[in-house]
């Protein structure tokens, strides 16, 4: 409803008056509005304050120091020494870490897209999706530690997998225990626990191809490959884009499951920046270089992430 | 519970069932395990040949783990960490979304990018300077004004939930669906006399209730299930351990004859509550992963 | 068995942490007040109150089993007869503990009195983390302990605790499977390590190791780099040169061991993915190297079987060489940020030198007796052979396969503990299972560990 006082004020002052005051409530109302906005903002702006520009800083000030100890006086600035120790003939940054990180990303991204589109353009033909969603999605809503312990067991000796390989005939795989196995290993259950929201985007994105498309290509008589080769992949673009940079920024930078898992081992061979960082800091208490990991994995982070979507804009008019 | 599309094209599409329903059961599969081998007894998991089923349905192993875990502790834990979480989350995002979303005042649009620019920085970089600025938090737990000389926030539960207060992310989503909000409503409000906060509290939250039911299971799920930062506080200070950080340690620690099945027990107990609320909920959580699909 | 944090001291009087939560319905409009008010409460200390007994933590890694059992004896006997001063133990997981005393210390709330790894000690006092011992303490540990006990407590010379569980390594071999295989005794030198141990492993038709003649296993890092640093030592060689600056891996000692062991894996004498704590006492591995506390589980673990298990001397490359081999040990100091470090002293002399009587006439101090109640060894040669002579106690002390490890006090060699230690033994490990698997010769582990760990020991500095 709408308040019929104003009009009325208006019409019983002088024009000019009316136009003076008219102004000055403008400037009073939108100085008032400004208050009020930021006084709304205020507690989101002071915690990106200490939270966010405060830890920032912090970081670049420990990554250009050297601090063995826990008096924040002993912090001496030590110029770019962590991260060319990092970088150094003999550091373990490079190879095997930094390498394993990649490769748990990519494993991670191949193995979910792949997955992820098979079980989206299926449960596209499908009645009851919302009931196949649901199921995908369990991994999603569990705490790592549940699904990190879970695989472990069931990658054990006596655990479900090696049952269903002696089941079958084949021979025992010591999953975790191998260095060679151990990072596919982990690999398969990353993307196991993030096929569920994947797959979800992907039946949105599928859901938005028109029915007319498919129904032109099969008065063609093209084929359901020809039909998913020449139509659905192609405008299925933006949300393989969107999956595939979500997932590759967990996958390189995620390391709860390792932790639960292989905290790392055996040896290194599933040792990921983001968990040396953590054990850099926390168990050596080496904060300068823990720092400078952590920018270097940053760094890594934004460049794969601007390379993708480069990349996609490149191939594809729209993404 | 859409007809499937192409069901009218094809007939029965025996292949498409035959796939989605072998990643299905992959999919639950494990938790069935989890749930069989939380019954076995001692000796029963873990030997070979493996059997999925356990002899008996035996409930030991779950009194075995609610005795060692110090279950209400645990649970007053997270339950008061996520608590404090959503509702902050919940609380700041609407705020801020609504101010961004319909006030107009100098710094908007440098605001509104900055916190678009926060979901850029990813976690890992702010676990070093997070804790450290915890403990040296100043005037608490026996600091002086300069941060030092005491444990800082790291004594209290609210260090589990500090980091997660404000979320970049929701306030962008709550701000776009207050963007939707017709101008006219709020302006009649305010003629109305309303003053803003009333205008926000009586108007915009109601009106983007969908949205904040999203944002908060979204954020209650994550606040429930978050392990690394618990696990780093829970370690300076074992009072406030929650139930991840408790369960992944009962693991080392018990007799390994029968460890397998009270850890498979505990993470039953810990994983119950929000699967149930996810299978009540998951309109609102579905939405809320596409909206976002940071997950 | 409950929670590692549990305590085993007296009842905790102090008042609970600030509670947590606001109370108030609409708490999240008081949000940040509520935050800044959660943490005011004081963090482990005593409550400061005049006429209030001082509360000592003490955090091990002494969780579970018999050592937390044994623990718990003297400190509650402390506890009874002390109206001042009281002891209140922690433990978390050993794989847990160098993380817990960082970010207890980081987070100012670490314990009083620390129990660490000794090869953790560079790190810690680099760290600030422990304190001198003052130098009446320091002078009686150097007076009481053996010299590898002493060294092992010491960075740069001085002293920062008093020495406690000390483990030494030996030779495990299995009796039966020797004689079986037509060997008289166990191996004297390296020559007849390695025809013992081809002589006496086992393959079934179809290829699988039925018996490992040498058990080199990547189960964890005492099995990993204990056996590989106790045959360095025995080759006269070190892991880490005197002044803490650089590795001697790649030396013709290390080139030795790990020749060695490449030779033992690359003909089957060896299969390091076999778990060797279980398949020795299940009678699958003829010889393992390992430490002293290993007897007290195999002999619970065997039962009647345990008398095949025999220990000798680590095996020297040549015979006539001079004895060396590893020890390991923890020891108790106390924190550089304790507010009562003289209280803290005095319950360590009291714990760890003060001798009483140990039952069947044997006088030890309450750190011995406890630990070898538990199947452990401490520094104190003495205590040990009284204890041991008497052949009191449990089944522990009349074990003559404790006799080895105790000799080798006199002339075992402590492990490296500079800052960056515990890195250093890491990267080794990665490397020696490189090299187990063949992913990497002799020759490239070498190099590439003695590149690895120069860079690491460097940087710590």
């Amino acid at each position: 409803m709408v308040n019929a006082l104003v009009p009325e004020t208006a019409e019983r002052t002088p024009r000019a008056r009316a136009v003076r005051s008219a102004v000055a409530g403008r400037v009073r109302h939108r100085r008032r509005q400004t208050v009020v906005a930021y006084l709304f903002l205020a507690p989101v702006l002071l915690f990106f304050a200490v939270f966010l520009l405060l830890p920032l800083g912090f970081a670049l000030l420990l990554s250009t120091s050297r601090w063995s100890g826990f008096a924040l006086g002993d912090i001496e600035p030590a110029g770019l020494d962590n991260f060319t120790g990092l970088f150094a003939d003999g550091s373990t940054f490079l190879t095997p870490i930094l390498t394993n990180t990649l490769l748990f990303a990519l494993g991670t991204v191949a193995l979910a897209l792949t997955g992820s589109v098979l079980v989206a353009t299926c449960i596209d033909r499908l009645r009851f999706q919302g009931v196949w969603r649901t199921l995908y999605f369990l991994p999603i809503v569990t705490t790592v530690v549940a699904v990190g312990n879970v695989w472990k067991y069931m990658y054990e000796p006596g655990g479900l997998v090696n049952g269903v390989l002696n089941a079958v005939g084949l021979d025992s795989v010591a999953f975790l225990a191998d260095p060679d196995t151990a990072l596919p290993s982990v690999v398969v259950v990353q993307a196991w626990a993030s096929l569920g929201s994947a797959v979800l985007v992907l039946t949105a994105g599928l859901k938005s191809v028109p029915e007319s498309y498919y129904e032109a290509a099969a008065l063609d008589g093209a084929g359901p490959v020809t039909v998913f080769r020449r139509i659905t992949l192609p405008l299925l673009r933006p949300s393989l884009l969107f999956v595939c940079v979500t997932q590759f920024l967990t996958g390189l930078q995620s390391f709860a499951l390792i932790t639960v898992m292989t905290r790392g081992g055996p040896g290194d061979a599933t040792d990921v920046a983001a968990l040396e960082m953590y054990r850099l800091a926390f168990g050596y208490g080496d904060w300068g270089t823990a720092s400078a990991a952590a920018f270097v994995l940053f760094a890594v982070v934004l460049a794969i992430t601007l390379a993708q979507l480069w990349w996609f804009r490149r191939t594809g008019e729209d993404a | 519970m859409t007809r499937g599309r192409s069901t009218g094209r094809r007939g029965v599409p025996w292949l498409s069932y035959l796939v989605v329903a072998t990643g299905a059961v992959l999919t639950v599969v494990p938790f069935c395990d989890m749930v069989m081998t939380s019954f076995k007894g001692p000796g029963e998991a873990g030997t070979l040949p493996y059997r999925f089923l356990p002899r008996a349905f035996d409930l030991a192993n779950y009194r075995a783990a609610i005795r060692q875990l110090d279950l209400p502790a645990l649970f007053r834990n997270s339950v008061a960490a996520t608590a404090l979480i959503t509702a902050s989350v919940l609380l700041t995002s609407s705020l801020a979304g609504y101010a961004l979303a319909k006030l107009r005042f100098p710094g908007r649009d440098f605001v509104f990018r900055l916190v678009l620019a926060t979901m850029m920085f990813p976690p890992f970089l702010f676990f070093v300077p997070h804790f450290l600025i915890l403990v040296h938090w100043p005037l608490a737990g026996g600091n002086d004004l300069s941060g030092r000389g005491g444990a800082g926030l790291t004594v209290s539960i609210a260090a589990l939930a500090v980091p997660f207060l404000v979320n970049g992310f929701g306030i962008f989503l709550t701000r776009q669906f207050m963007v939707a909000i017709p101008d006219e409503v709020l302006e009649a409000a305010r003629i109305d006399g309303a003053g803003e906060f009333a205008v926000w509290w009586r108007i915009v939250v109601p009106q983007t209730k969908p949205v904040l039911v999203t944002l908060g299971l979204l954020t209650f799920v994550d606040a429930w299930n978050e392990y690394i930062w618990a696990l780093l506080v829970s370690t300076a200070n074992p009072d406030v351990m929650t139930l991840p950080v408790g369960i992944q340690l009962l693991q080392d620690h018990v007799d390994p004859a029968r460890t397998t099945p009270i850890v498979m027990a505990g993470l039953v107990l810990s994983v119950l509550p929000v699967l149930l609320l996810f299978l009540l909920l998951q309109k609102y959580y579905v939405r809320g992963v596409m909206l976002s699909g940071l997950k | 068995m409950t929670r590692p944090r549990r305590t085993d001291g007296p009842p905790d009087r102090r008042p609970p942490h600030g509670s947590p939560r606001p109370s108030r319905r609409h708490f999240v409009l008081a949000l940040p007040a509520a935050l800044l008010a959660t943490g005011c409460a004081a963090p482990h200390r005593g409550t400061g109150r005049p006429g209030d007994p001082i509360v000592l933590t003490l955090l091990s890694h002494y969780a579970s089993g018999e050592l937390k059992e044994a623990l718990r004896g003297p400190v509650d006997e402390w506890n009874a007869t002390h109206d001042r001063v009281k002891v209140r133990t922690t433990a978390v997981e050993f794989t847990d503990l160098l993380t817990t005393f960082m970010v207890r210390q980081a987070a100012g709330q670490g314990a009083d009195i620390l129990h660490p790894y000794c090869l953790w000690n560079g790190q810690l006092v680099r760290a600030g983390v422990l304190r001198p011992a003052p130098a009446e303490h320091a002078e009686e540990i150097r007076r009481g302990y053996s010299a590898a006990a002493v060294g092992a407590a010491s960075v740069g010379g001085r002293v920062y605790g008093y020495p406690t569980e000390l483990q030494t390594y030996a030779l495990y071999y299995n009796k039966r499977l020797l004689r079986a295989a037509g060997v008289d005794g166990p191996p004297r030198t390296w020559r007849e390590l390695e025809e013992t141990a081809y002589r006496t492993t086992r393959r079934d038709r179809y290829g699988n190791t039925l018996v490992q003649g040498f058990g080199l296993s990547t189960y964890d890092d005492s099995t990993t780099v204990g056996q590989t640093l106790a045959l360095l030592n025995a080759a006269g060689g070190a892991f880490v040169s005197a002044d803490g600056r650089s590795t001697g891996i790649d030396s013709p000692a290390g080139r030795a061991v790990f020749g060695l062991e490449d030779r033992l894996v690359a003909r089957g004498a060896s299969c390091p993915g076999v778990n060797v704590y279980r398949a020795f006492p299940s009678g699958q591995v003829a010889m393992v190297i390992s430490a002293g506390w290993w007897t007290g589980s195999l002999r619970s673990q065997m039962g009647a079987d345990y008398r095949d298990v025999g220990v000798a001397p680590l095996p020297l490359p040549e015979a006539g060489g001079t004895r060396a081999t590893l020890c390991t040990g923890f020891m108790l100091g106390v924190n550089t940020a304790s507010r009562h470090p003289r209280e803290a002293w005095e319950f360590l002399r009291w714990l760890n030198t003060e001798r009483t009587a140990a039952g069947k006439g044997a006088v030890a101090t309450r750190m011995s007796a406890l630990q070898v109640s538990a199947g452990s060894l401490t520094g104190r040669a003495d205590d040990m052979r009284a204890l041991l002579g008497a052949g009191g106690g449990k089944g522990a002390a009349r074990d003559p396969n404790l006799r080895p490890f105790l000799d080798a006090l006199a002339y075992a060699v402590p492990e490296p503990n500079v800052p960056g230690a515990q890195r250093a033994k890491s990267l080794l490990r990665t490397n020696i299972e490189a090299l187990w698997t063949g992913r990497r010769s002799v020759e490239e582990a070498l190099r590439l560990t003695r590149r690895q760990v120069d860079q690491e020991v460097a940087r710590a500095w």
